[in-house]
């Protein structure tokens, strides 16, 4: 079986069952996540859910890349990426 | 007669510790976690086949014990739900972030253990790709059980910097170097008072250890002047003591200048007025005196809360002896931790410096702003400058924004902290479909 993987910006990073987006983008080497919708650069930053600095897009929902978990196929995308890039 | 009902806000330690002894006196206990498993920071769980980070014998002992008396009934734990505040009715607001949908609860008393929160510094640079805070980077690590590729370089002041590199060192992963402002091996005097507290002295010096045997770099009395994005990299201008200026680089840089309560947005200690809960603080949300602390504090506002939904006064003398205790280990290590110079006033830093990363705004912004003919307050630098006013709610700037603004204007009242962040919930960011979904009971 391979590994599971979610889909960024519509390249496959795979992840271990149980990690967060933000994680499994930082093990594939993804250091800068795109821009908010305020044109901030977007990064992994605090890792507890306090400074919104990880935000990127799952369907239409903006959510912070460390605490939301991974799942296999999950499409994801940068958070300044129009919501049908996330579907 | 009906059960008393209390919600504890947050799963580390302190929340552990009060949701456990509310439990064992009867009462029914909602305890909401924002993360996918229970543990707090510094007892982050790792995912699925991987170890737990080494916490030492204390700490192993500290989670075995939180987690044993969680195993009570009249504990409903949900995961993934955050807190939102306490609305104008008083009923309490929570986001289950799995459903996407906010619901209300209406319980007897509130403990609020949010821990604590990062303070960095703000430098030049520091909102670039690859610069996180030191627990965002030992929180990955925590998850995980691996540093992330790279040249690391751990910069700030503090403790959690030398426990973080004795970590990555142990991990045969040390980092480039450690520049820490203070100079903590020049105060062995003042080191003397932590003879007190054998169990942190004994955890410091295994990671001082680990430092010198590992022979990494430990560049104290040293700040990191600037970032500068170079190709993938990261250019870290150093300064030291002398003077002297040295440029590094490295691939990621993790920035630490202490904890600050994480307390924004949540609703303030009270005793209850009719209809409305009342609410403890426990932990580092309520002091910022460590893992140790936070347990011994969790059964303290656990134990007050119970004796006020009795309506008996809630003082607890030994406690707050154990806290006082835990107090004096804090100060000693903030005195041997003292910056060696006085760090660079933040409205003097480059006018392109970033103060607020949520909304951009820098140093530049705020000078412009301030240098009126009348000295805006608090709430104008918010609403007129946009400062405080991001995604964060100025969880990371708020505090020098007010301390820059004070040394700007010292003929005008120094605006406050809280008067750029507000009190009012929500306490996060929620989205409106979640509002829009939620089920709200009616008031009682």
């Amino acid at each position: 079986m391979s590994a599971p993987t979610i889909l960024w910006n519509g390249r496959p990073v795979p992840f271990r069952p149980g990690e967060s987006i933000g994680t499994a983008l930082g093990a594939a080497g993804v250091v800068a996540f795109g821009h908010d919708p305020a044109g901030r650069a977007t990064r992994w930053f605090c890792g507890v859910g306090a400074c919104q600095s990880c935000l990127v897009r799952v369907g239409d929902r903006l959510v912070e890349a460390c605490l939301t978990p991974a799942s296999d196929g999950l499409v994801v995308v940068s958070a300044d990426r129009e919501p049908e890039a996330a579907r | 007669m009906t059960v008393a009902s209390v919600l504890v806000v947050g799963g580390g330690p302190a929340g552990l510790a009060a949701a456990a002894r509310l439990a064992e006196s009867g009462v029914a206990v909602d305890l909401v976690e924002l993360r996918p498993a229970l543990g707090g920071a510094f007892h982050r769980r790792p995912i699925d086949g991987v170890a737990p980070w080494p916490v030492g014998r204390e700490g192993a002992k500290r989670w075995a014990r939180l987690t044993d008396d969680l195993r009570r009934p009249r504990i409903r734990i949900r995961l993934r739900t955050a807190f939102l505040g306490l609305d104008g009715s008083g009923a309490a607001l929570l986001d289950d972030l799995a459903a996407g949908r906010v619901e209300a609860l209406r319980p007897d008393a509130i403990v609020v253990a949010t821990g604590a929160v990062e303070r960095v510094r703000p430098r030049p640079g520091w909102e670039l790709p690859g610069v996180s805070t030191a627990g965002g980077l030992q929180m990955a690590m925590k998850e995980t059980g691996r540093i992330p590729e790279g040249r690391i370089l751990l910069a700030g002041n503090g403790p959690l910097l030398v426990a973080l590199a004795g970590q990555m060192i142990a991990a045969d992963r040390p980092p480039v170097a450690l520049v820490e402002a203070g100079d903590p091996i020049r105060h062995p005097i003042a080191g003397l008072g932590l003879l007190a507290h054998p169990r942190p002295l004994l955890e410091a010096s295994g990671h001082v250890l680990r430092i010198f045997a590992g022979r990494l770099p430990w560049r104290r009395a040293t700040t990191v002047e600037r970032i500068e994005a170079v190709g993938t990299a990261l250019a870290v201008t150093l300064r030291d003591r002398a003077g002297r200026a040295e440029t590094i680089e490295v691939d990621r840089v993790a920035l630490h200048d202490g904890l600050l309560s994480n307390d924004h947005g949540l609703p303030e200690v009270d005793d209850g007025a009719p209809g409305r809960p009342i609410v403890a603080r426990a932990g580092d949300c309520r002091e910022v005196l460590g893992v140790a602390a936070a347990e011994i504090d969790g059964h303290r506002a656990a134990e007050e809360v119970v004796a006020r939904l009795a309506g008996a006064p809630g003082a607890d003398a030994a406690a707050a002896r154990r806290l006082a205790h835990e107090r004096h280990a804090q100060q000693v290590l903030a005195r041997v931790f003292a910056p060696a110079r006085l760090p660079v006033p933040v409205e003097r830093l480059p006018r392109e410096t970033v103060l607020c990363r949520c909304e951009g705004r820098t140093v530049g912004d705020l000078v412009d702003l301030v240098d009126g003919a009348d000295a805006p307050g608090g709430r104008e630098i918010k609403l007129s400058g946009r400062f405080a006013m991001g995604l964060c709610q100025g969880r990371f700037c708020a505090h020098w924004v007010a301390e820059a603004a004070a040394g700007l204007r010292p003929d005008a009242p120094a605006p406050l902290s809280g008067d750029l962040t507000g009190r009012r919930w929500p306490a996060r960011p929620v989205s409106v479909a979640a509002v829009v979904a939620s089920a709200l009971p009616p008031e009682r």
